[in-house]
């Protein structure tokens, strides 16, 4: 033996010989390989679709939460948000017009409005249900910031100066009223007095949102404040920010200039939403966890492949380790393999997926042909445009390599822990 | 001379289901370096068993085994793998030359695991080595695309490159007709003359045998008799 090869040492196969033997018998049983890795870059299609078709749920989801519910963020009156769902109508703002005209100085903030939020039932007669009502400004300012008149299916809009009811579709059904029919909305005013008003049903809106499409009635502000004998007051002023805006930063801005009103309380639609957020991230979560039981599947293909491999190859794996091939050497070549017929079905299902997305993109899936009205956990309208993100596809297929590579560990540990004379044997 | 490996007492037991098949009974033997050594018998003689133990790839039952003045027992797979890297070649009857890599690269190969990063300083040695065992231009063909005297040349000059302690070669000839067969012991004796490389070879093949310098006669597990020849022994 020479001096050098004792000074160097013997480092078994390297990663790159080994990435390039596994090639190159991946290559000599192409079809086997080409049919394995279909069956990952199937799975691993299918993955990404729906991983992209619940991106834009959850996109959907929150831009409805903010057209039509949240805004990008609410001003309450200290001590408002934490009883929120009591609607406590001592707990108001007094001068919405001032906290408008501070929050409108702040940069980032596109438009404002106020609304006066309260409980009630509303009945026809001889149904009655319980609602939330909400009273909207006319004044063109709830229209700057919420997205009702674009979700009105059946009448007009509310017109100012009228008075009239506009009702979620959902509930119209319950009664079920139309367009024109008269409806008496009861409610607690401030005082604690029962009130009760008739107002004809102007409009219905269907946002997708199920607490707006099923639960709500909006009447014109001022009609609100009357009947809860509230003048001049509001239990929210709902703030929308430039599309271009940079939210956090923009809600640190509106916060800091806040400070000036004393009394003031500024949540954003995520913490207004945390626990539909929380909700939607556990959703996501049990979906991928459940789809990447196909990947999952798929890659018990490879434990098949490479497996059937170690047999063939038993006298092979004898002759290299005969040569001095460790069996750690052994071990790392068969998961070389495993985890390059993964990549290849990741790149391959992520490449399918990127076709199949894009397309998607501009075409749109109609959800509404699928699953008609039925409830999908989001509320979202029909239509559903898939949309990409480099981060889960990057990772898909990283995660799919790194699954691949433990497919291939039992039998790649089972080839290295053959024995070398035996193996040698093997016919 | 210095001993490349030594025998002593050496048992091997197969347990085939419930009964255990003696495969040697008790072989002593000393092999010097340089020697041309084969070892000859009928089926089931214990020939390839005894190229096993001397190639490391078992271990005997009782007594001990030195190759290069160490002995292979009690040693890990790992350990025996890379003891079988520095200082054992190994030449087959099947030939076991790794079909996806070219005849340049299955020489190369054993190089790249005893760490010798250095492509160009690999390349210069395999085509050499390449050169002297005959196949020069033929170093980047695949096995498959070689005869099986030409494949059992490339495996030849796959157990020289890393210029190992001993060369075990289990019947080397058995799958080629006598004329390349004796073309392949020719160039097995060439090298270990012009190399000093210990060469061990076990055959049934009376006209291969009768190249060795050295023959050693198994029967049932046993050395029955030895028989050493002058000179360069290129047979009767």
């Amino acid at each position: 033996m020479t001096a050098m090869e004792s000074e160097t040492g013997h480092l078994g196969l390297t990663l790159k010989a080994a990435f390039r033997l596994a090639w190159r018998n991946l290559a000599r049983s192409r079809r086997r390989t080409w049919i394995t890795a279909s069956t990952v870059a199937l799975a691993v299609l299918l993955l990404q679709l729906v991983i992209s078709v619940i991106i834009d749920l959850e996109r959907q989801s929150f831009d409805n939460l903010i057209d039509y519910q949240t805004a990008h963020a609410k001003v309450f009156a200290a001590g408002y948000y934490g009883e929120r769902e009591e609607f406590p109508l001592d707990r108001v703002l007094g001068d919405p017009a001032r906290v408008r005209a501070v929050i409108a100085e702040v940069a980032g903030v596109a438009a404002t409005t106020p609304r006066l939020s309260f409980s009630a039932q509303l009945s026809d007669g001889s149904e009655q249900l319980p609602v939330t009502g909400i009273g909207i400004d006319l004044q063109g300012s709830d229209a700057d910031v919420f997205r009702i008149p674009q979700a009105v299916v059946a009448g007009t809009y509310l017109q100012p100066g009228e008075d009239g009811l506009l009702l979620g579709a959902d509930l119209a059904k319950l009664f079920p009223v139309a367009v024109g029919d008269w409806l008496t909305v009861l409610a607690k005013t401030r005082g604690g007095a029962y009130e009760a008003l008739d107002l004809p049903v102007t409009g219905l809106i269907s946002t997708g949102n199920p607490l707006i499409d099923g639960t709500a009635l909006m009447l014109p502000l001022d009609t609100a404040e009357r009947m809860l004998d509230m003048e001049g007051m509001v239990t929210e002023v709902a703030v929308r920010f430039r599309p271009s805006a940079r939210e956090v930063a923009t809600l640190t801005r509106l916060r800091r200039r806040l400070e000036e009103v004393p009394g003031m309380d500024v949540r954003s639609w995520k913490e207004i939403e945390e626990s539909f957020i929380a909700l939607t991230q556990m959703k996501r979560t049990g979906q991928t966890v459940f789809l990447s039981l196909f990947v999952l599947m798929a890659l018990v293909g490879i434990t098949n492949t490479i497996l059937m491999a170690t047999f063939e190859r038993t006298r092979e794996i004898g002759a290299l380790m005969a040569i001095g091939l460790r069996p750690a050497g052994v071990r790392r070549l068969f998961l070389a393999e495993g985890a390059m017929t993964g990549l290849a079905g990741g790149v391959l299902g992520s490449l399918l997926a990127l076709g199949l997305i894009g397309w998607l993109a501009t075409k749109g899936i109609d959800f509404s042909a699928m699953f008609g009205d039925m409830d999908i956990g989001y509320p979202v309208s029909n239509v559903v445009y898939p949309a990409l993100k480099v981060f889960w596809m990057l990772g898909v297929m990283a995660i799919t390599a790194v699954l691949a590579t433990l497919a291939a560990l039992y039998p790649a540990a089972r080839a290295s822990r053959l024995d070398p004379a035996e193996a040698l044997r093997h016919v | 001379m210095p001993i490349a490996a030594r025998l002593t007492d050496v048992h091997k037991t197969y347990q085939v289901g419930e009964v255990e098949v003696p495969a040697l009974r008790g072989v002593d033997v000393e092999i010097e370096e340089g020697e041309f050594v084969s070892f000859a018998g009928p089926s089931g003689s214990g020939k390839t068993t005894l190229l096993n133990l001397l190639g490391a790839l078992d271990v005997p039952t009782r007594g001990t085994v030195e190759v290069g003045g160490r002995a292979t027992a009690g040693l890990s797979p790992a350990t025996l793998a890379d003891f079988r890297n520095r200082h054992l070649g190994f030449v087959f009857q099947t030939f076991n030359l790794i079909p996806v890599l070219t005849a340049l690269e299955n020489v190369e190969f054993p190089l790249q695991l005893l760490g010798i990063k250095e492509a160009a300083e690999r390349r210069r040695r395999v085509e050499a080595l390449l050169e002297e065992v005959g196949l020069a231009g033929l170093g980047d063909r695949r096995p498959s695309e070689l005869s099986g005297g030409q494949q059992q040349r490339v495996a030849v000059a796959r157990a020289l490159i890393k210029e190992p302690t001993l060369v075990l070669a289990d019947e080397p000839t058995a799958n080629l007709d006598s004329g390349t067969a004796l073309e392949i012991i020719t160039l097995m004796k060439e090298m270990n003359a012009r190399r000093g490389t210990t060469f061990i070879f076990s055959t049934h093949d009376r006209l291969v045998m009768e190249h060795a310098r050295r023959l050693i006669r198994l029967r049932d597990g046993r050395i029955e008799d030895e028989e050493r020849r002058g000179g360069d022994g290129d047979g009767v």
